[in-house]
């Protein structure tokens, strides 16, 4: 069982990403890399980023790092504390409702992510069905 | 968390009046071009009492483009108003809205109209909303809906900031409302009620908005359409529109509004009537998901209409008002539709309607619900 914020954890939820015919469907549109960032807190002691290349319903590439200056640029970032992190995987926080009420940020262009707003939605609902261990 | 949003609401008869209550020195009143050929605008002027300047801006169409809603900025800024007032429908509310913010905020463009940005409005002016039609609920609500002239797309844009600071429902402002764009209004509160009580969003608030907005309209749209002058009936389908404006602001629209919007961006059709269109056809497609919440909205149609499930009632009601109940009938050539099916598609499921749903829907399931809703089978 991969942990979460870890470069494991970061191959096995492309890897599900990758075989979910809803998000294939949801991002066919989609061009632009988005990095998710998990920022430190009392439970998770550094700031964590999985950078993931988004095309066309594929994410064709990955990379994880603790250090974001090790990243390829991207266009989006999705940002929130470990624990928000935590609970959004276990579906304890809606994605959108997350960003709503400030237990996430989002960097990059709004008009363009409103559009595939399912896709977003689809990429959660695959990052909790990883077995993950916190 | 969550919250719940509201404009303070001032309803009933004679709430007109209330505009001399504020200390309003200058007003933009925005309204569209129907209603300016009527003395509606001249009242709300009336209305803000002696010496308020006021300037009108008296041309939106339906559902205009952003260069037309931004045709007269240019005046807007000499005017310096301190109020803005939208006395109109859908169009000329969201007009208005989308004007106060690039007034408020000439260095954003539209585009920065999410929730996500902090926009810093009313440091110059407020807004007040005054509702001639009883359906859009967009006097309650934190979006407009931008049609996109080159992209043939329907944007929805929504800020907390601009809702609107006063909603006045006077019941006056509704008697003259054609019978077509009074079922159309009314169909579409309906959609927002449904919408709003079958959103994964809901909550307490919404649903208590969306229960009590039912039972106003469909106690008495009937009723308004064979009395239109009846002041008692529209007021309590006023008000109710009103409260489902306040169901899906607060909880969010899904698939029916998904749909809709795409339709009315690629084929000229009232979006009310759009929403008939679809409202039966998603209610059956959800079904599963939402059955306990649909089988008790179905549980508060009046007798006469309630027929099988929710979908069966909302048919009946719809034909009721004299609404189509299949966009064949409702006048669109099959060749033209179908040959535009794979951009429907694909403007539906790029929708924030999709993303509320009770039930997740591919693309697959949004083509199938196109055709559903043309053939009703």
């Amino acid at each position: 069982m991969p942990k979460f914020a870890t470069e494991e954890w970061g191959k096995e939820y492309v890897e599900k990403l990758n075989s979910n015919s809803n998000y294939e469907d949801a991002g066919k549109n989609w061009e632009g890399a988005i990095t998710f960032v998990i920022q430190k807190d009392e439970s998770f002691n550094k700031d964590a980023y999985l950078y993931l290349d988004l095309y066309h319903g594929k994410c064709r590439d990955t990379k994880f790092s603790f250090t974001e200056s090790e990243l390829p640029h991207s266009e989006f970032k999705y940002i929130g504390p470990y624990a928000n992190w935590r609970r959004l995987i276990n579906k304890e926080i809606d994605p959108i409702q997350g960003l709503l009420t400030g237990k996430f940020k989002l960097q990059g262009s709004m008009i363009k992510i409103m559009r595939f707003t399912k896709a977003a939605k689809e990429m959660v609902s695959t990052a909790a069905t990883v077995d993950t261990q916190f | 968390m969550w919250y719940f949003r509201s404009p303070e609401i001032v309803f009933g008869e004679d709430s007109l009046s209330f505009l001399s209550l504020l200390s309003i020195k200058r007003a933009t009143i925005i309204t569209d071009r129907n209603l300016l050929k009527t003395d509606i605008p001249e009242r709300v002027r009336r209305a803000l009492g002696e010496g308020v300047e006021s300037l009108i801006v008296g041309d939106v169409s339906e559902e205009p483009p952003l260069s037309e809603m931004t045709a007269h900025l240019g005046r807007i800024n000499e005017f310096s108003p301190d109020w803005f007032i939208a006395v109109g429908g859908g169009s000329a509310i969201d007009t208005t809205k989308i004007l106060f913010f690039l007034y408020e905020r000439p260095d954003l463009t539209v585009y920065d109209v999410t929730p996500l940005v902090q926009l810093g409005l009313r440091k110059k002016s407020r807004l007040i909303a005054i509702p001639s039609t009883s359906g859009t609920g967009s006097e309650c609500t934190w979006a407009a809906v931008l049609s996109e002239e080159n992209e043939k797309r329907k944007h929805e844009l929504a800020s907390r900031e601009i809702l609107p600071d006063y909603a006045i429902l006077d019941p006056a402002l509704v008697l003259s409302l054609p019978l077509e764009q009074t079922r159309n209004t009314a169909t579409d509160a309906i959609g927002h009620a449904v919408e709003a009580y079958g959103s994964t969003w809901h909550n307490p608030f919404s649903d208590a908005m969306a229960e009590k907005a039912l039972e106003l309209i469909l106690g008495n749209i009937e009723s308004v359409i064979k009395d239109m002058k009846n002041p008692a009936f529209r007021n309590q389908v006023h008000i109710g529109a009103s409260m489902a404006g306040l169901a899906f602001s607060n909880s969010q629209i899904g698939l029916v509004h998904a749909l809709a919007h795409s339709l009315g961006a690629r084929f000229k059709l009232p979006h009310g009537k759009t929403v008939g269109l679809f409202l039966p056809c998603v209610v059956d497609y959800n079904y599963d998901s939402c059955t306990e919440r649909y089988d008790k909205l179905n549980r508060l149609f009046p007798d006469k209409y309630r027929v099988g499930r929710l979908s069966d009632s909302i048919r009946t009601i719809l034909k009721a008002i004299g609404q189509a109940q299949t966009i064949k009938e409702a006048g669109i050539d099959e060749k033209e539709y179908f040959s535009n099916l794979d951009a429907l598609v694909t403007l539906a499921g790029e929708s924030t309607g999709m993303v509320t749903n009770p039930k997740d829907s591919s693309s697959a399931d949004l083509r199938n619900l196109f055709i559903k809703a043309y053939r009703g089978t």
